[in-house]
Formats: C-alpha cells, structure tokens, sequence
C-alpha cells in the first residue's frame, strides 16, 4: 500500500478533497434522524405546523446535500483511481520494455499480461467498490453511536446490546467467507485457463479423440468452481440475514425500553422514531464490512505482485555518461569482439574465447551448424545479452559504454522471422513516423514492396492481419527489408532466411537486400552458397568458437572445413549435373 | 417471439432444480412476509404506549417486543434459506449451461474456430454465462420479491392512511426509472471498459511476444506511446463508468430519504392536527425503508434481464450451430460406442439430460454423462489412403488451397510431401482426419468415403503429430498419456508405456533430466520447454496412439536437430513398418528414404517419384534439395 501511495501522490489534493467530502456526507446522514426527531417532538407533536414545514426544508437539503456529496466523493475518488493506476499500468509497460530479453525468456507471455491488466483491475476494484471506504465506514459508525449516546445514553446502550453478539457472528463468518474467497478465486481462474487452453487446443483434442476425457476434466473444474460459490453463497446469505435479524432485535430492545422511559415522561416520542432510523443506517455498513474486507484483501495480493514485477531489477540499461560515437569518425560501423565467453545457463559456454575484428563497410559471412552460437554472437552487438567475460565495441566505443537507444539505432537486426505488429502497413516499415514523400518512395521501390503497396486497396494505410497473417511469407520478407532500410543503421546484422518462397519473390528478396547491404557493414548468418561466396570474409564457427576466418580463396586454400563443404556442395551439383545427362 | 424462446430454454434448465426453487420460493414469500409484519407490530407497540396505564401498557409493549424479536429471528432462517437456495439454483444452472456449450464446443470443427478468436468465445463462456446466471439467481430472487412487498406494504400502509401512502410512493417509480437508465448505461459502460481492457491486453501480448524486434529496432519509445494512448482511453471510459456508479450508489439512501421526508412533512402535519399517530408514523418509516431497496433491484433487475437476454442469444449462437463434420446418420452401433463425445448423439445437445447433477457434486454428475472409450476395438484398418480430385478453399479464402489432388497411399507406405511454404502440404494432412472437409473431391481409406466413419474411429486410427507443437498446463506425464488416459490409471505397466514412447521420440533423456521428471508442470504454471523439446513430447504423444494404422507427421521435426531427427526416424523405422505413414519435412535429407515423394505447388501436384527420380527430373524438388544440401551439410561438421 505504501507503494501505490507513491502513484496517488501525484493527485493526492484531489484525494484528501475527496477524504474531506466524505465526513460531510457522513454528518448530513446523521443529521436526518435527529432533525426526524425535532419534527416530531418540537412540531407535531405540538401543532406547530409552519415549524414543521422548516425542519422538512432541513431535512431536503439533508438529502440533496448528502446525495451531491457521496456523489462528489465518489467521482473525486474515480479521477485519483483511474489516473493513478493509468500511470502505475504506463509504468509497468514502460518497466517491462526495458526488462532485458532473457526475463521474457523466462516468463511466458501470459503472466505478463495478467499482471498489467487483471492485477491492476484489482487494484481498480478495490477503488470502484469503495473499499477504500472501509475505514471511513468505522468513523460513520463511531459517529451514529456518538450521536445516539449524546440523545439518551441509556437508550443508547440498550440499542447497542445487540452489537458485541453480531461482531461474535461476523467474525465467524468472515473468516469462513474468507476461505471461501480465496477458493472461488481460485478456481475461476483455474475454470478459466482450463477454457482458453481447450479453446485454443481444441483441434489436438479432436485428433486425439479426447473429448470425453476433456469434457470429464471440465465437469470437474465447473463443478469445483460451483461448488465454491455454493458454499461460498451459504455464509453470506446467513450472514445477510444475521445482519437483519440483530437490526430488527435492536429496534425491538429500543421500543420496549424507550416504552418505560416514555411513560416515565423521560424520552420523548421523537427520540424513539430517530433511534429506529439510526440503527437502519447503523447496520448496512457492518453488513458491507466482510464483502469489502476481501476485495481489500485481494487488491494487498495483487499489488505485491505488481510491485514485484516493477521491481525486477532492468539488467541491461545505459550507464552514466553514455556515449554516442562523434560525427565523421573513421572508426563508425566497425564491430570489435575481443575474447568473448557467454552462458545462457551457468558455466554452460555458448561462446568461448572468440575475438573478431570487422572493418567499417566489411561484408562478413557466418557458417556454423545450428546451436554453433553464430546467433548468439550477433545478439551481444546490440546488447539483448551483455558478454559474460571479455569486450564488444561498436564502431570505436564499448558497448557498455554506449547509450542503448543509439546503440541499437547503429545495430540493425533484421529477423529470420519477420515480425509484423498489428497496425497499417505504413506504420510497420515506419515505425518511427513517415519520412518525406520521396524518401518513402524510395524505400519502398528499394525494398521491391512498391507494387505491392500499390496493389493494396489502401496502400500503405492498409491493415496488416494478426502478426501479417494476410501477407505471404516473401511479402513479410520483404516489409521487413524496408523497415531496415527506413531504419537505416550502420551495421546490419542478418539472419538469412531458411524458408523457401516462390522463385519471384526469392528473386526480389535478393535484390532488396542487395541494395540493403550496400554501403553498411554487414553481418550475415549465411545459408546460401551465393551469400557466402559474394563476402568479403567467411568465419565458420563450430561449438562456440571461430574455427576459420578468410576470404573464399584463403579458406579454400586452408583445405579445412569450409573447404570441404564447398567440395560437398559442388561435387552434389556436379553429380545431379551429371546423372541428369 | 425471441423472448419465449429464451424463457423456455431457461425453463428447461430450471425445471432439473424445481423442488429447490419451490423451496427458496416458498421462504421468499414467508421472509417478505414477516418483513411486513413488522413494521405493523412497531406500530402497534408504540400505540400502545400510554403513560396514563403504565402497567397494561408496559405489558403490552413487551409482548409486541418479543413478537417482533420471534419474527426476526424466523425469518432470518427463511431469508437465509431463501436466499443460498435461490443463488445456489442460479449456480446450477451455469453449471449446466457451460457443460453444456463446452460439450458442444468440442463438436464444432476446425473451421469454426478460425472464424472466432478464442477471446470472443472465452467472453462467451464467462461473460455471457454469467449474465444469465444473474438473470437467474439475483434476478427471479428480486422479481419475485418487489411485486410481494408492494403488494403488503401498500395495502397495509393504505388501510392506514391513503393519502400518505400515494404522497409517500410518488417518488419510488420515478426512481425505477432513473435506476433502470443509470443501470443500463451501467452496463454498457462495463461492456465498454470491458472492451478497453481486452485492447490494452492484446497490445500487451502482442509486444511481449514481439520483444525482440522492439528491442532491435529500438522501438521501446514508440510502443510506450501506443499503449499511452490506449491506456489513456481506457481510463477515459473508466471515468465514465465511475461517473455512472457514482449516481447509483447514493440514490438508495436518497430514495428513502425522501420518503421519510414526506412522512415527516405531511404525516408530520396530519399528526399535528391530530388525525394520525406517532405509531402510524413509525410504520410509515418503516415501510418505506423496506420498500426501497425492492424499487431499486427492480430497476436494476429490469437491466440485467436485458443484458442476460441478449447473453442468452450469443450463447444460442453457438449452440445452433450444427457442427459440419459429424459422425454419419447411420454410424454403425458398435462405433457409436466408442464416440466420446457427450452428446454427440444428442439432437438438441443444450437439453441433454443430467438429472443426476442437481444434488451431486461435481465429479459425481459429471461421471454419468461421459461414456468410457470402447474397450472394443474398431474394426481394424489397413490404412490404404486415397485422395481423388480433392480441392480444399479455407473459409474466406481467397485462392484454393488445395486444386484437384488425386494422390493414392497403398496400406503401409511412406509418402512425403514435400513443397515451398503454403503450398498445401499441411493443409492436406489435415483433411485426413477430418479437422477440415475437402470443398470438391472425396478421400478414402480402404476404399471406404472418410465420411463413413465415425469420427472417433477415424481419428484413432491416425496418429497426428501436429505442425504446432500443442501441449497442455499439466504434467508431462499426463500429456503424454493424452490419446490414452487410461495409461495414467495402470501405474507401473502404464508408464513403462509412456517411457518407451518417450525413448523412441528421444525426449525421454530431457525429461528423465528435469527434477520432477515426468511430472514436471508444462506451460504458464510450470517450465518453457524448448520448440524441440515441445516437437518431441508431441511425438511421443501421437506414439501412444495404440496400434494406429496411420501415422502423420507435419513437419513436426523442424526444431530438432538433424541428428536427433535421424535418431527418431531410426526409432520410428520399426513403427512404421506395416503402418501407412504421410509426412511434411522442411528438412529435404528427412524424405530421402520415402517410398514416394510428392512435391506440391500452389495447391496441385507437380512432380512424384523417388528422391533419385526426382533430383534427375531437375525440378522444383531438385531445386529445393540443393539450396538446402548447404544446411545440411553445416551441421554434419
């Protein structure tokens, strides 16, 4: 709680106004019955009709002043809530976009969001139901029962008899209904995620003829997840009825009691009618009391894990004094790797040892087999992971030392799987806004992606499906080679595709990213024969170290392990060449 | 015309729980009866009270105290009674109602799902429910109880003074109204925000599992700016809402107030010229306090029925919706048996009986309905596969996906398909086990149309290893078991069968190697396998498919790598002798060994033949093959 204080701070004037107004709607509430009473034993009582006109001009403003101010409390209440938890869900978001990429690794997508949205709804909850209220609740009670003592004393302790056994009975309850919120929150969720999973699954139970077994599993869950409430609604409905009981049995007490005293010529009629309004009032916030109580207790819960997650440490962030290279360096778009090591998991080196220098504007090819750490390599250049042991510089400065957001501006990764957000087209190639008119022109003629743009009835405005699901694979492809190019980075770093697309698309895949390399230095994780011959220098890695680094010639001359793949590809080429004749 | 329909499906549902909800009703009418009383003893207490015969009257007031005292506590076991019984039936019949659209959910085929998101039917399946059962539960309790304390109240406050009970009520129905309009922009306004959160929620998803790229294009800025703004709208609506809630909270004391108002300034003043008592007051107070929590659930009541109704028609939608791909009309009997499905014999499948649920618990109904999977086996199928002239469009497709396949499998050949991405490979698998139904073309196995079979038969004949590789959030072990369930019951035997399953798919080292072993939790509450891994599990599972004719493997290797790939298919290769077995592989070095190899293009067959054929044939396939032998051959360093 003290946490979420810091994110009500900013709008605490509007919060302790609205802690203000509620006092004042609690002491217009009081005042009703008693001005009730003034009305009977001042006026009625008395004849006085002109008087008792006055006391119900009172007693309207009594409820219209109430009204506007429950009113007014509530609203001020909802403007602290929303923009609090507005900035506390931005926050989050902001947080969790800096989390480095091996919590994500870690975490499945699912908990994330549940965090920022159904955990902050909690929170939210808690607001919107007045939980918040729960101790202002005490003071109205501390107020009704002061009042009531300041009427008649005797009367008043008569009437309360009745409290000290229903707090005995609540108390039973709410801890029963407290295991039993905890049970249905439970188990919804479990209902819940038992749905979307068989939702989302539901072709694998239909292959695998499950549906009974499956439909046996829901029956457990729903039944479990009834179960609870059933119960659930057991206590509360006697609890309910407990609550009414003890205020009928109060009212009784008090009328047999103020009887006597009436009779006696101590109370007055009037006294008696507004103790009967007061215990009315007096009752319907212990009934309220348990219900609040758990929502109070689920949004402790949920705040805890917010703030838990708020407070993951970030791992890879700019350091002080971060640099950006100068303008004209000769040294922009160089890669320096000096004996790196890296471990995803503990002592586990995915990369031993490797030191690799490029040139500014130099093409590099990467060889290895899969889990041969080539990618792994090219994630420490834009520091999705910082390197265990050893250094990596980017164009002349440390990659420690640089500042992330330009450091990633000079490294540009185009993925092997082209991700497309939900949005226009438009907005996935520029994601940073749209440069001039020509510049898009001449992007999207680079990219090979003009005539498809000019064949959507939207062009660039047009929507892109679920992750480009509307868009062939080359189509994605080559969107992806724009948004690089838009981005224009110094160093490119490539993952080549492995998937096959038709011979057309292949073919403007090709020249695209023949012009996205030009004039950059370029990083590719090669695939194809053509790539790699085309490079200024091959490096083949192999179990997490460069074993061969050289031009075509030099490895070939070497008569290592580039050069027997190349001997393998073309003595393969040479035979389907040859038993075709 | 809707409206009956939708009463007479409720009361279908409702009439499983009738004597309950005769019970709960019953205890309604005695609760709001005694509610009445009370008011009328108060009245009649305070009357009595006169001062000039203490003793008469001192008795007089006791014993209307103690009446009031035995009526409260009568009905509070009524009002408690009343009150569970009647939430509890709306509870039961959610219960029921959710089965039942679960049940027939899992009729529904592949192509219905594609066209509703998950999301909208999970909205369904919680929202939509839940808004019936308030129709129910919180709904019939509220209209039943309104009409029966107006009815007492104002009789008994109109014998006592005419005039004060229309001067006093003047306020109540203007109040049903403005609750009623305030509830259903309530509504609306949760439906709204509602909606905000299902955005925001998609966004959240979308650029957590796009991470990577925000991260490599340094996109952090931008992102951040996207959800602001729909963060900033969401607390637009939110207000909105709250403007609302803010209305309908206090008006309950304001209603009573003012009739309180007018009791104190016309009864006040009858009482002044001495024409009514303090003791009619007092019963005047109390009526209208009890009279105004029923006004106020009645408007809001009058909301929620329309929001149940219109609930009720979404979930129609998917009830009325006749699953396409069904067992045929004249399934043998002895197959019907071995359907699994709830209802799948069940014209109307939302009025299947399970009377046997309404006192139960969960298990204990539920095992009633579910008929345990034959212990006869089907007849037994060679597994010889024809595909003739089968064309395939997906639903909103705009070019086939499939054009004119004519492909024939002898009984225990292995075929790979084999094609650049959507070419219809996996498409074509999957009309094998009917997830889709060719558009124009039949496919049969053994010479019999797939049609005939019923579907359950059909689907265990076939062991189908999935493209995306699909596990479920529990144990390993109980993934594996999935076509087999009865494996988990067995103990020692069982698990051996899940273990040598697991050796031959190669997975049974990763798992033996995690801490829990087979019981290691898969998914959101236990550990992220790898894409291999997954792959592999996946295997394993269609493995336990027990003596299925046919194996299917949709490239359901490409995250493995090339040696533990061989590895497999070495396991495999004593599997599939006798078996028919058709398989997608990316990998080209996978199909080498394949008695047949079909290459795919835009949906039709282009070339066939064995990998040496076909490589002379110099080809889409032999094109494919060489650009690929780099790869290959990389990892054989």
């Amino acid at each position: 709680m003290r946490r979420l204080w810091e994110f009500i701070h900013p709008y605490r004037r509007t919060f302790w106004a609205s802690a203000f107004v509620l006092p004042i709607a609690s002491a217009l509430m009081l005042v009703q019955p008693w001005l009730l009473k003034v009305a009977i034993d001042r006026y009625a009582d008395r004849g006085d009709a002109a008087g008792l006109t006055g006391n119900a001009a009172l007693f309207l403003l009594a409820v219209v002043g109430e009204f506007l101010a429950l009113y007014v409390q509530y609203w001020l209440t909802m403007v602290v809530a929303q923009n609090s938890l507005a900035d506390l869900r931005l926050a989050l978001f902001r947080h969790v976009q800096r989390l480095p990429q091996s919590f994500f690794d870690r975490n499945p997508v699912g908990r994330l969001v549940t965090r920022m949205t159904t955990d902050v709804d909690v929170l939210n909850e808690m607001f919107a139901t007045g939980s918040m209220t729960i101790f202002m609740d005490g003071l109205t009670l501390a107020g009704i029962v002061g009042v009531m003592l300041w009427i008649d004393w005797r009367l008043a302790l008569v009437t309360l008899s009745a409290v000290p056994p229903l707090l005995l009975a609540i108390d039973f309850f709410r801890r029963r209904a407290r295991v039993t919120y905890r049970l249905i929150r439970e188990r919804v969720a479990r209902i819940n995620s038992f749905l979307q999973e068989a939702i989302s699954g539901m072709s694998v139970i239909q292959l695998f003829a499950h549906e009974g077994a499956s439909y046996a599993e829901f029956l457990e869950h729903n039944g479990a997840h009834r179960d609870a409430y059933h119960l659930s609604n057991v206590y509360e409905a006697m609890l309910f009825a407990i609550v009414e009981m003890t205020a009928s049995i109060s009212v009784a007490l008090v009328v047999w009691y103020a009887a006597g005293q009436i009779r006696g010529g101590v109370v007055a009629f009037g006294t008696l009618v507004a103790f009967i309004e007061y215990i009315q009032r007096f009752f319907v916030p212990i009934r309220d009391f348990s219900a609040k109580y758990a929502v109070l207790q689920s949004a402790m819960t949920a705040g805890e894990r917010i703030f838990q997650l708020l407070d993951t440490p970030v791992g890879i962030e700019s350091s002080e004094g971060a640099r950006r290279p100068v303008p004209g360096d000769p040294e922009r778009g160089s890669v320096e790797i000096e004996g790196v090591w890296f471990a995803y998991k503990r002592d586990d080196f995915v990369l031993k040892d490797v030191t690799l220098r490029v040139r500014a504007g130099e093409k590099i090819a990467i060889v290895g087999a899969t889990g041969s750490g080539k990618t792994t390599l090219t994630k420490l250049l834009n520091r999705s992971f910082d390197a265990t042991r050893g250094r990596v510089s980017v164009s002349g400065i440390d990659v420690l030392d640089w500042e992330l957001r330009g450091l990633r501006r000079e490294v540009g990764v185009v993925l092997q799987d082209s991700f497309l957000f939900t949005g226009t087209i438009g907005e996935n190639v520029f994601p940073e806004g749209r440069p001039p008119q020509d510049e898009i022109e001449r992007i999207l003629r680079a990219a090979n992606v003009e005539g498809l743009v000019a064949s959507l009835p939207h062009g660039l405005e047009e929507r892109v499906g679920e992750r480009g699901s509307n868009l062939s694979s080359g189509q994605r492809q080559l969107l992806a080679i724009a948004r690089a190019l838009a981005y224009d980075p110094r160093i490119l770093v490539l993952d080549e595709a492995t998937s096959s697309v038709d011979a057309e698309s292949e073919h403007m895949i090709q020249e695209a990213l023949d012009r996205l390399l030009a004039e950059r230095t370029a990083i590719v994780i090669a695939h194809r024969l053509s790539t790699i011959e085309r490079a200024d220098r091959i490096v083949v890695m192999h179990h997490g170290e460069i074993r061969e680094v050289g031009t075509h010639a030099e490895l070939i001359a070497l008569g290592r392990i580039y050069a027997r793949l190349h001997a393998l590809q073309y003595a393969d080429a040479d035979q389907a060449a040859g038993s075709a004749t | 015309m809707r409206y009956e329909g939708v009463v007479r499906r409720l009361l279908g549902y409702l009439a499983r729980y009738r004597r309950r909800s005769a019970v709960g009703v019953l205890c309604l009418i005695v609760t709001a009866s005694l509610a009445m009383a009370i008011p009328r003893l108060l009245k009649a207490a305070v009357d009595s009270i006169d001062p000039s015969r203490p003793h008469e009257s001192g008795h007089a007031v006791a014993w209307y105290a103690l009446g009031v005292i035995g009526i409260a506590i009568v009905q509070a076991i009524a009002r408690s009674i009343s009150r569970f019984t009647i939430f509890n039936v709306g509870r039961d019949v959610e219960y029921d109602l959710r089965n039942d659209v679960f049940a027939h959910l899992e009729r529904l085929p592949t192509s219905y799902y594609l066209a509703h998101p998950t999301g909208d039917l999970m909205s369904r399946l919680v929202n939509d429910i839940g808004a019936v059962r308030m129709m129910l539960g919180p709904g019939i309790l509220n209209l039943l109880n309104t009409p029966i304390y107006y009815l007492w109240a104002v009789s008994i406050m109109a014998s006592i003074d005419p005039l004060l009970t229309v001067a006093a009520l003047l306020p109540y129905p203007f109040m049903l109204l403005v609750v009623k309009h305030y509830s259903r922009r309530l509504m609306e306004g949760t439906l709204h925000v509602q909606e905000g959160l299902a955005e925001m929620s998609n966004a959240i998803q979308e650029n957590t599992s796009g991470i990577a790229v925000v991260k490599a294009y340094a996109l952090e800025d931008r992102s951040i700016e996207r959800f602001s703004a729909l963060n900033t709208s969401f607390r637009k609506s939110s207000l909105e809402l709250g403007r609302v809630r803010g209305v309908l909270a206090p008006v309950f004391r304001s209603v009573s107030a003012l009739g309180t108002l007018v009791v104190l300034w016309l009864g006040g003043s009858r009482v002044a010229a001495g024409r009514l008592g303090i003791g009619d007051l007092v019963a005047f107070i109390g009526y209208l306090h009890l009279l105004a929590w029923p006004t106020m659930a009645l408007g809001w009541m009058l909301s929620i029925v329309q929001r149940g109704r219109a609930s009720l028609r979404r979930l129609d939608e998917i009830l009325d919706t006749s699953p396409e791909i069904a067992d045929p009309v004249d399934a043998d009997p002895a197959a019907e048996v071995a359907a699994v499905a709830p209802s799948a014999h069940a014209n109307t499948p939302a009025i299947r009986a399970t009377a046997g649920n309404g006192n139960g618990n969960g298990n204990g109904g539920g095992a009633l309905a579910v008929s345990p999977p034959s212990p006869v086996r089907p007849r037994t199928l060679r597994g010889a596969i024809e595909f003739a002239g089968v064309s395939f469009a997906y639903p909103g497709g705009r070019r086939p996906a499939l054009r004119e396949v004519d492909l024939r499998v002898p009984a225990g050949a292995t075929v790979a398909l084999v094609g650049r991405a959507g070419a219809g490979k996996s498409t074509l698998l999957r009309l094998l086990p009917r997830l889709f139904d060719p558009t124009a073309g039949v496919i049969r196995i053994d010479g019999e149309d797939l049609r005939q079979f019923p579907l359950a038969e059909l689907r265990r004949s076939i062991a189908f290893v999935p493209q995306d590789p699909f596990l479920f959030s529990t144990s390993l072990r109980e993934n594996l078991a999935f076509a087999r369930p009865e494996l988990l019951a067995k103990g020692e035997a069982g698990f051996e069968d899940l273990r040598r399953a697991a050796e031959r798919a190669a997975v049974a080292g990763d798992i033996e190697d995690f801490s829990r072993g087979y019981e290691t939790m898969v998914g959101e509450r236990g550990i992220t396998l790898s894409g291999g891994q997954k792959q592999r599990v996946t295997l394993a599972r269609a493995l336990l498919v027990d003596d299925a004719p046919i194996l299917v493997l949709d490239d359901s290797l490409s995250s493995v790598d090339t040696r533990t790939e061989a590895r497999i298919l070495a396991a495999l290769e004593e599997r599939r002798r006798g078996r028919t077995c058709l398989l997608v592989a990316h990998r080209l070095s996978t199909v080498q060994d394949a008695d047949l190899i079909v290459v795919l293009d835009e949906g039709r067959i282009v070339e066939r033949g064995d990998h040496a054929s076909l490589l002379r044939a110099r080809g889409l396939y032999a094109d494919l093959f060489h650009r690929q032998q780099l790869t290959a051959e990389l990892e054989e360093i």
